[in-house]
């Protein structure tokens, strides 16, 4: 069963709410990152929340999904928990991974989902790496691999995708063409109009669908999962998008005018998916309001949580990274904890 | 119009939708694309003084990399018009090229030609096949189909006596909505308009066609097993179809590309020029030569075949006037 069945009026609206709560979490997050609350970078997802919608809503719950460092959306979209999640950005101990993966990093494991990642194109190489465990397993799930237009001149994108295609491995390669890798347009990092014709290359089939309608995106996974399942291999899937904030948050977005952002704008995917389900009569004015207050709830107790949530200690800095206790790393949260950093805080 | 320029409109998007995951739909990559580009262009040179070109610009840079192939004796230049990367730019370019042109070379599929189609006014296409759901586009070599508009643009052939007017059809909503179609108007079991392109034949449960014939692929197929219909016929077939256990009649048909079914006909109705039919819809989506466009719900929906539709140059008979009538030779 997919996770949220877009033909139905339930699943539908559902979709709509992902993607309503996906514009505000970041949205939200932008401003606590102008506050200075929190640390590193922040990578926003406003304008592409119908790709990781429309794309996550036609997985099945147990099937695998690695991201990008624009991966709040994802998490969101693959049912992730938006308090956790703040919790994580905010580099809380009550985050997904104990508040020291950050907005880059959000990772978890049990509800498929397998990182967010700093490094472009490090996505596809793991999806493949998951799509080789479900082939050995002889498991029934797929993986899907979220990447960016940047992320298809990489070789490891390469990589994984001859791989993945020698192999015949159950994995759907997504890449979410939001017209600039950092600041350089699409068409100066790649010699093809449609990334999707680099698909004959790996002699898997190839398309390019609409990202901003969360129903173009799901027809098209959910062709490419059952292509997956069914022993087809991999299939490319470009989706066209925008993201409408700078590459990270503080861009100053030289390399575009607010025209062409004003384009983009005028195709958001949830008004148009709004739109679309109040025409079908299947959500009214008010139906949208209300769900719009309950995001709204959400994303404010997420806020909260996040501001009573606690600091890491420093001597838990090398906790989680290994099955099982490592001699180095006890001695060294030893050493802080004897001293509190004072001496002693390298391996 | 200038009788010494034809008009040259590559879709690049064409041959590149879902049905290439659903079906056996074959790939059109931009690079093939560009190569029939070259030879459209090369094509032109059979004749001396070989017309000028326009041709629409595209942001896949195909029309540009074949203009700079062009041979010296061709002039070509591409549109000044601002594109989108959508259906629209077809049309604008076509609209353009129709007011300007003697004859206009298409490369695409069905969807390309009914865009062209539409607005092109009466000027004589040139349907090179490089789509997907190809009943109406010729599967022609480039340089035939440059040599064919050199010769029909250059007044060497008469256009009048190797063009054939195909028909069209028409689902026109109680709302005022509608949808024309050069080979078919379909009605499909979905809700949304989506990927676009017709993601699985089971899905059809209707509609018009302005020509049948069993070797064709989709609903103008489906209605050539029961009965063929000419492109230039006025006549129209409206069809209703159903679950193949559920039928009285059923046929088997090319569904799709890479894909034949056996279809179930609840309805099949030979509609003359002038008459129409009418159902009413609660839930689906229109298509239009393979590709949906409309979303309908709770509406009266008439069907139709339209009066005027383009004129469709005949490759063999032009190459046919040309032989014997010295336009060929030298000296």
């Amino acid at each position: 069963m997919p996770a949220i069945d877009l033909e139905t009026e339930d699943g539908r609206n559902e979709a709509l709410r992902r993607m309503y709560t996906i514009r505000r979490f970041d949205e939200t997050a932008a401003e606590h990152f102008a506050d200075g609350e929190i640390p590193g970078f922040v990578h926003l997802y406003v304008g592409e929340e119908a790709v990781g919608v429309g794309a996550c809503a036609a997985l099945e719950d147990d099937d695998y999904i690695t991201s990008t460092h624009r991966g709040h959306g994802h998490c969101i979209a693959k049912g992730l928990d938006p308090t956790v999640m703040m919790a994580e950005l905010f580099g809380k101990r009550e985050g997904y991974c104990n508040g020291k993966g950050g907005s880059m990093h959000i990772a978890d494991v049990d509800a498929g989902m397998l990182g967010a990642n700093g490094i472009v194109g490090a996505g596809p190489p793991l999806g493949t790496g998951a799509a080789l465990t479900i082939d050995q397993k002889g498991e029934d799930r797929v993986a899907l691999s979220f990447g960016g237009d940047g992320s298809v001149a990489q070789g490891q994108f390469f990589e994984a995708a001859n791989l993945a295609s020698t192999w015949d491995l159950p994995v759907v390669f997504l890449i979410e063409n939001n017209q600039y890798g950092e600041g350089t347009p699409v068409g100066e990092q790649h010699n093809v109009d449609n990334l999707s014709d680099t698909a004959a290359a790996y002699d898997i089939p190839g398309i390019t669908v609409d990202g901003m309608d969360v129903v173009a995106v799901n027809e098209a996974v959910a062709e490419a999962r059952e292509r997956a399942r069914d022993g087809e291999g991999p299939t490319f899937i470009e989706a066209e998008t925008y993201r409408y904030h700078g590459h990270f948050e503080g861009d100053e977005e030289l390399y575009r005018d607010s025209a062409e952002v004003e384009y983009w704008r005028g195709r958001d995917p949830i008004d148009a998916f709004a739109e679309r389900l109040m025409d079908r009569g299947e959500l009214s004015e008010e139906g949208f309001e209300e769900m719009k207050d309950e995001v709204e709830a959400t994303i404010e107790e997420a806020i909260e949580h996040a501001h009573s949530s606690t600091d890491p200690e420093p001597e838990e800095a090398y906790d989680d990274m290994f099955d099982g206790e490592v001699p180095d790393i006890t001695a060294f949260a030893e050493r802080l904890r004897a001293d509190g950093g004072e001496q002693g805080g390298e391996l | 119009m200038s009788t010494l320029r034809i008009g040259l409109i590559v879709n690049p998007a064409a041959g590149r939708d879902i049905r290439r995951l659903t079906g056996g739909a074959s790939v059109v990559d931009n690079y093939a694309k560009e190569r029939v580009a070259e030879c459209v262009l090369a094509g032109l040179d059979v004749v001396p003084n070989p017309p000028e070109v326009l041709a629409m610009p595209e942001k896949a840079g195909i029309t540009d990399g074949a203009i700079e192939t062009t041979p010296e004796e061709v002039a070509a230049g591409t549109l000044d018009l601002p594109i989108r990367g959508s259906a629209a730019d077809t049309r604008r370019a076509a609209a353009r090229l129709g007011e300007e042109c003697a004859a206009i070379v298409v490369l695409g599929g069905d969807g390309t030609s009914r865009d062209v189609a539409l607005e092109c006014r009466d000027t004589p296409l040139l349907l090179v096949s490089t789509g997907t759901n190809n009943v109406v586009p010729s599967a022609v070599d480039g340089t035939v189909a440059g040599a064919a508009a050199a010769l029909l643009a250059t007044g060497a052939v008469d256009d009048r006596a190797v063009t054939d007017r195909h028909g069209m059809v028409e689902a026109r909503l109680e709302s005022g909505a509608s949808v024309r179609g050069l080979a078919a108007v379909e009605l499909i079991d979905r809700s949304f308009v989506g990927t676009r392109a017709m993601v699985d034949p089971a899905d059809l449960v209707g509609g018009i066609v302005s020509r049948a014939n069993p070797g064709e692929i989709g609903l103008p197929g489906i209605a050539g097993a029961l009965g063929s219909i000419s492109p230039t016929e006025p006549d129209a077939a409206f069809l209703g179809l159903r679950e193949p256990a559920e039928a009285g009649r059923t046929v088997n048909a090319i569904a799709a590309p890479g894909m034949t079914a056996e279809v179930g006909i609840e309805t099949h109705q030979v509609l003359g020029g002038e008459e129409s039919t009418t159902i009413e819809v609660e839930e689906a989506v229109l298509g239009a030569d393979g590709e949906r466009e409309l979303e309908v719900q709770d509406e009266e929906v008439e069907f139709r075949s339209l009066p005027g539709g383009p004129r469709l140059v005949a490759f063999k008979r032009v190459f046919a006037a040309a032989a014997g009538s010295g336009v060929l030779e030298k000296g």
